[in-house]
């Protein structure tokens, strides 16, 4: 399989990065690796023990070696920040980006499709070009300023959503009432990191449906008489769909990063936010730990449509 | 269609995955957020960065948010309120000036929050504890021993005479139960519920590091009483946001930015300002030629108008800096510190009198242009960018650039700078005037070459007479602010807002070793 | 495959309001210090000023002026939006070209680590270089412009190996030309099309990411753009001066970004229809 080993280089090309930037900047790398809060935490001793630990003394292809059995262990390394491991840091946090990313990538992919198929039903008709220029514009604003907007004016001026966070804390909230203070938490980044993407998969159903509604088999339907929506959804749009699910998995990684700045905006307690949170700290271990989690979890989604795509369709295999 | 039939199970599943998936999100989130119902009296406060570490001793991060969380559960001998030191777990003490040592009458009717008895051992234990694990705030060779000499009475010997022994020793440590931590051998690992068990008058009842939120409960046999507010709680509210909460009443109490206070005045919100202990100041390398000369660090004072930096970095919200580094709003400010106000006619004098020409628009010596090179971290940009501006206006060429913290701390440590801008606290106690004028640390001017400022600033810390070391410390802004090995550049308005329903107030000389934070636990109590 | 861009492009609205857009940005970049009566860092001790006659968008939190850093912000995000985007190009037509033409082990390597790059996800890899280098301009061109050829590399070897088969080629190769001489003389301007529009989403993708990168605040700060703006202003958003500091950059970055789709999105559909997905990707 000539995808496996293209993932192999892509995996390996990040962890050697992981690896090499703290070692390659001036001055002591245990402070790069660790950063500025290991200053006052680091005694003789310890600072001894993570000496051995990442081989530091050693030659570089030793140190990778050590670096790479830690990794292997499930140790992302320790921040002194938080004080704690840091892949405990990053699970406490990976539900909540699971759960933005989820509900938007849900959300603008069936929107996008439904909207996709309206508009390349009728392709040139006012509503298809109004669809388009509206879609079009709205993608084109950053995310980060989607959300900026969303923010000031329904958080800050009008007060009808939540300044920040993902709940109310120590509301006393249970059951139904929970559910609704998330999705109210929820509701403003989910929509920013929605209508960003929106567009995305109505331009790709769009298309689709065009070349679609060539085939025979629609003209068919249509000569067979079948009402115009059940040609439209159960014979040309069914046909579309393919190529925009399998796009939405390719979309997974823009999103997972799409989420990253939205998060920032709204301080939803998700990876961005610990990124953001570890930029601004210097908390080295948690940003390493973070972005080869999420790197890695993208790759991993790419390689399964990858594989499932390939399966699926088998002009996919000679087009390479 | 054929195909059709063989992309049907990839999309079924697909479509079923992916909502499975976000339940299973859900209920994990459900699961660890269920929070308590509150009837009570109950206190919210804003922090911008939530989560400050689990709130005891060896698990707090070492900032002062940190320390405040645990001081609601672990208290120490004494404390302070607004004007003075109060009792704590001490109740009286007396000091012995021939054995060098103090004796502390503890309180009789403390208890831990399991219910053991608070005793002599335990503070005995504490000292000795941190022998072993010194507490990170602490300086464990200050107490040579500690010994319970009855059930309610310890004796602390002091390894030497020191100033603000109660300040940054018995105000700062907090005591910790012996039945508990005599099995410790890792505290920086203790994280269970046992290491949040103090005599403090709130107990943690949950603490989230994700969504950095702390929940307190009130003590109900604290020995002081019952503590007014039943619950307190701590949310992460991004920076820019905390206004809005305050005006809508989501919290009660948070800091908040300057340009913001008038209108939450008028808004009905209190605001109180918190004392100048923290100031920005310009590094200056006087290892190096020209800067090695105390002429030219002069008339680099001369040529920075810092009221002008004031008004234009800090829009007006703090307070030009003083040359002799303690605030004029502090008790120990030397009211004859020589200021150097704004001249630049004076800079070009001391300049010319170091035989630098002025071509053009810069000085010049051998026919080699003056150039200095001035780094800072981002967060000093606007400050920066000032610096330059106006040293360039009296002739000085600055090469400014702003260049990742730890960068900046590096090369400042090799000396390898010109000029740097970096900032600090702990301007409360004179003590901090040692770590940063002498003592051998990046943050620190390191200047030693003048013996008497040096014999100064060493005295001022063994002299337990008050009057005499105020002597002292106004000797040394003197020198100091003569010799200019650092030019404090402004010291900033720090605001905090709250409801009025608890009377916040800033602690003198900052909560423990010197925390500007208004949180103190005794505002909570009555 | 020969095709008229220019014809496609006058005959599509969203692609002429790019280019008039676009256009617009380019002069007020060239001739912004001529246009703004203010350095856009010289600050003043006149912070958080309203707009008015002196100050269009008034001034921000040291009294620098908001219009002229607006102004400068077109420069860097465009000049970081077209050289990166130029480079890129640069390298993807030698690296796709080569490759098609050359054929066999360097074929072969070059485009198993063109596949493995187009999978990992640019912007993380920049921000863990960032956070540790803190780029200056110069070097974010470099970075962004490394990780931002290989999409554009693999649809011109693509291209160029469809075009090698054609009959011009072939006849031109019999003739006893050199490859550089088929490269320069047949292939090349075959490919400008695809190029162009390689060319367009790089300047989109450029400018997105130098935005996203200073409104992270790992940016150089003390380059004036318009994600730094953002980011700065976004701290003081209790305040109303969001309406003139933070809306307007923003709409700029907007305005650019939907500029730049437009002329794409054009070119794109008066291409090969397959080529989409892979200029997605």
């Amino acid at each position: 399989m000539r995808n496996v080993i293209t993932y192999v280089i892509a995996f390996l090309f990040i962890l050697t990065l992981n690896f090499l930037l703290p070692r390659m900047l001036p001055g002591d790398p245990l402070m790069a690796i660790y950063g500025n809060e290991a200053l006052i935490a680091m005694t003789p001793e310890l600072k001894a023990h993570l000496v051995e630990r990442f081989a530091l003394d050693q030659p570089l292809w030793q140190q990778f070696g050590a670096y790479l059995l830690a990794l292997v262990q499930g140790d992302l390394g320790h921040s002194y920040y938080y004080n704690s491991p840091v892949s405990s840091i990053v699970l406490g946090r990976l539900p909540w980006t699971l759960l933005l990313v989820g509900t938007a990538l849900i959300i603008s992919t069936l929107s996008g499709i439904v909207l996709g198929i309206e508009s390349g039903w009728r392709r040139g008709s006012r509503r298809d070009k109004s669809l388009l220029t509206s879609l079009m514009a709205v993608s084109g604003f950053p995310d980060f300023f989607l959300g900026i907007l969303l923010l000031i004016g329904f958080s800050v001026t009008w007060k009808i959503f939540p300044l920040s966070g993902a709940i109310t804390p120590y509301s006393g909230l249970s059951g139904a009432a929970l559910v609704l203070d998330v999705l109210h938490h929820l509701f403003l980044p989910a929509t920013a990191l929605t209508l960003s993407y929106i567009g995305a998969s109505y331009l790709l159903t769009r298309n689709t449906m065009v070349t679609v509604l060539k085939n025979p088999y629609i003209l068919m339907a249509k000569a067979k008489g079948l009402p115009d929506r059940v040609v439209r959804y159960q014979h040309a749009g069914r046909n579309a769909l393919l190529p925009v699910i399998t796009q939405t998995g390719i979309q997974l990684g823009r999103m997972v990063t799409g989420a990253l700045f939205v998060e920032i905006v709204f301080a939803y307690p998700g990876l961005g936010y610990l990124t953001y949170e570890a930029l601004l700290a210097r908390d080295y271990p948690v940003l390493q730990g973070v972005l080869l989690i999420v790197a890695v979890s993208v790759l991993i989604a790419n390689f399964l449509v990858d594989l499932s795509y390939s399966k699926l369709d088998p002009r996919i295999r000679y087009a390479h | 269609m054929p195909q059709l039939k063989t992309r049907m199970p990839f999309r079924k599943t697909l479509f079923i995955i992916l909502p499975l998936a976000l339940v299973c999100c859900l209920l994990v989130i459900f699961y660890g957020g269920r929070g308590q119902p509150s009837e009570s009296t109950s206190y919210t406060i804003a922090d911008s960065m939530g989560d400050w570490g689990y709130p005891s001793p060896y698990t707090h991060y070492s900032r002062g948010p940190g320390y405040v969380r645990m001081s609601l559960i672990f208290e120490t001998l004494v404390w302070k309120d607004d004007s003075d030191f109060v009792p704590a777990l001490a109740k009286d003490w007396e000091y012995i000036e021939a054995e060098n040592a103090y004796i502390f009458e503890l309180h009789d009717d403390v208890t831990w929050h399991d219910g053991t008895n608070f005793t002599a051992e335990d503070v005995a234990f504490t000292f000795e504890y941190t022998k072993q694990h010194p507490y990170q705030w602490v300086d464990s060779s200050l107490v040579e021993s500690a010994e319970a000499t009855d059930e309610y009475t310890v004796k602390l010997y002091l390894s030497q005479p020191y100033a603000p022994f109660f300040q940054d020793v018995v105000g700062t440590q907090p005591i910790i139960p012996k039945h508990i931590w005599q099995y410790v051998t890792e505290p920086e690992k203790f994280t269970d519920a046992q290491a949040v068990i103090g005599t403090g008058p709130y107990t943690l009842a949950d603490y989230s590091q994700e969504h950095g939120t702390y929940l307190y409960n009130a003590y109900s046999d604290y020995y002081l009483g019952k503590p007014a507010v039943d619950e307190l709680k701590f949310v992460k509210i991004s920076e820019a946001m905390i206004p809005s909460a305050l005006e809508q009443g989501l919290v009660n109490a948070g800091d908040v930015p300057p340009e913001i206070v008038s209108e939450l005045e008028e808004a009905g919100l209190t605001i109180i300002t918190a004392p100048h202990a923290w100031n920005a100041k310009l590094m200056i390398n006087h290892q190096k030629e020209p800067l090695s000369s105390k002429q030219f660090r002069q008339a680099l004072a001369y040529a920075i108008d810092r009221e002008e930096l004031v008004q234009i970095t800090q829009r007006g919200h703090a307070l030009a800096g003083s040359p002799g580094m303690m605030p004029p709003t502090s008790d120990w400010y030397y009211p004859d510190t020589p200021q150097y106000e704004y001249d630049p006619a004076r800079a070009k004098q001391l300049l010319e009198g170091l035989n630098y020409t002025l071509e053009n628009d810069y000085f010049t010596k051998d026919g080699e242009e003056l150039e200095l090179e001035l780094i800072a971290a981002a967060e000093f940009e606007e400050v920066g960018q000032f610096v330059k501006d106006q040293l360039e206006a009296a002739g000085i060429k600055i090469d400014f650039s702003t260049l990742e913290a730890k960068t900046v701390d590096a090369k400042v440590e090799a000396w390898d700078f010109d000029l740097s801008i970096y900032g600090h606290g702990g301007l409360y106690e004179p003590s901090v005037l040692h770590k940063v004028i002498v003592e051998k640390s990046f943050n620190s001017a390191r200047y030693d070459s003048n013996q008497t400022l040096s014999q100064l600033l060493e005295a001022q810390l063994s002299e337990m007479d008050a009057e005499e070391r105020k002597e002292l410390v106004w000797q040394i802004q003197e020198i100091y602010a003569e010799d200019l090995p650092a030019l404090t550049l402004y010291y900033p308005h720090w605001y905090w807002a709250h409801d009025g329903s608890v009377s916040l107030y800033y602690t003198m000389d900052g909560m423990a070793s010197g925390i500007p934070i208004p949180l103190n636990r005794l505002a909570f109590v009555k | 495959m020969h095709i008229n861009p220019k014809q496609e492009i006058r005959h599509s609205k969203f692609a002429m309001f790019g280019i008039g857009m676009l256009l617009f940005l380019l002069i007020i970049a060239i001739f912004g210090p001529l246009l703004t009566p203010y350095q856009p860092n010289s600050q003043t001790p006149f912070a958080f000023e309203s707009p008015s006659f002196n100050h269009w968008l008034g001034t921000n939190h040291v009294g620098q002026d908001i219009l002229s850093q607006l102004i400068y912000g077109a420069r860097t995000s465009l000049l970081v939006g077209f050289l990166t985007a130029l480079l890129a190009t640069i390298l993807s037509a030698i690296i796709g070209t080569s490759t098609a033409l050359a054929g066999g082990l360097y074929d072969k390597i070059v485009m198993r680590i063109v596949d493995a790059f187009i999978v990992i996800p640019a912007i993380i890899v920049i921000i863990l270089v960032a956070a540790y280098l803190k780029p200056n301009l110069l070097v974010l061109i470099l970075l962004l412009a490394l990780l931002g050829w290989q999409g554009g590399a693999r649809t011109i070897r693509a291209q160029a190996l469809s075009l090698k088969e054609m009959g011009h080629i072939s006849a031109a190769r019999s003739f006893g030309a050199s490859n550089l001489y088929i490269i320069f003389r047949h292939i090349l301007p075959d490919l400008v099309p695809i190029l162009l529009m390689g060319f367009i989403y790089g300047v989109r993708r450029a400018v997105f990411m130098e935005a996203g990168l200073a409104f992270l605040g790992i940016a150089d700060p003390t380059t004036v753009s318009w994600g730094m703006m953002m980011h700065e202003a976004l701290d003081f958003c209790y305040l109303n001066v969001w309406r003139w500091w933070l809306i307007p950059p923003g709409v700029a970055l907007s305005l650019t970004i939907l500029s730049v789709t437009g002329i794409g999105h054009t070119l794109e559909g008066a291409l090969d229809p397959r080529l989409r997905r892979e200029a997605n990707a």
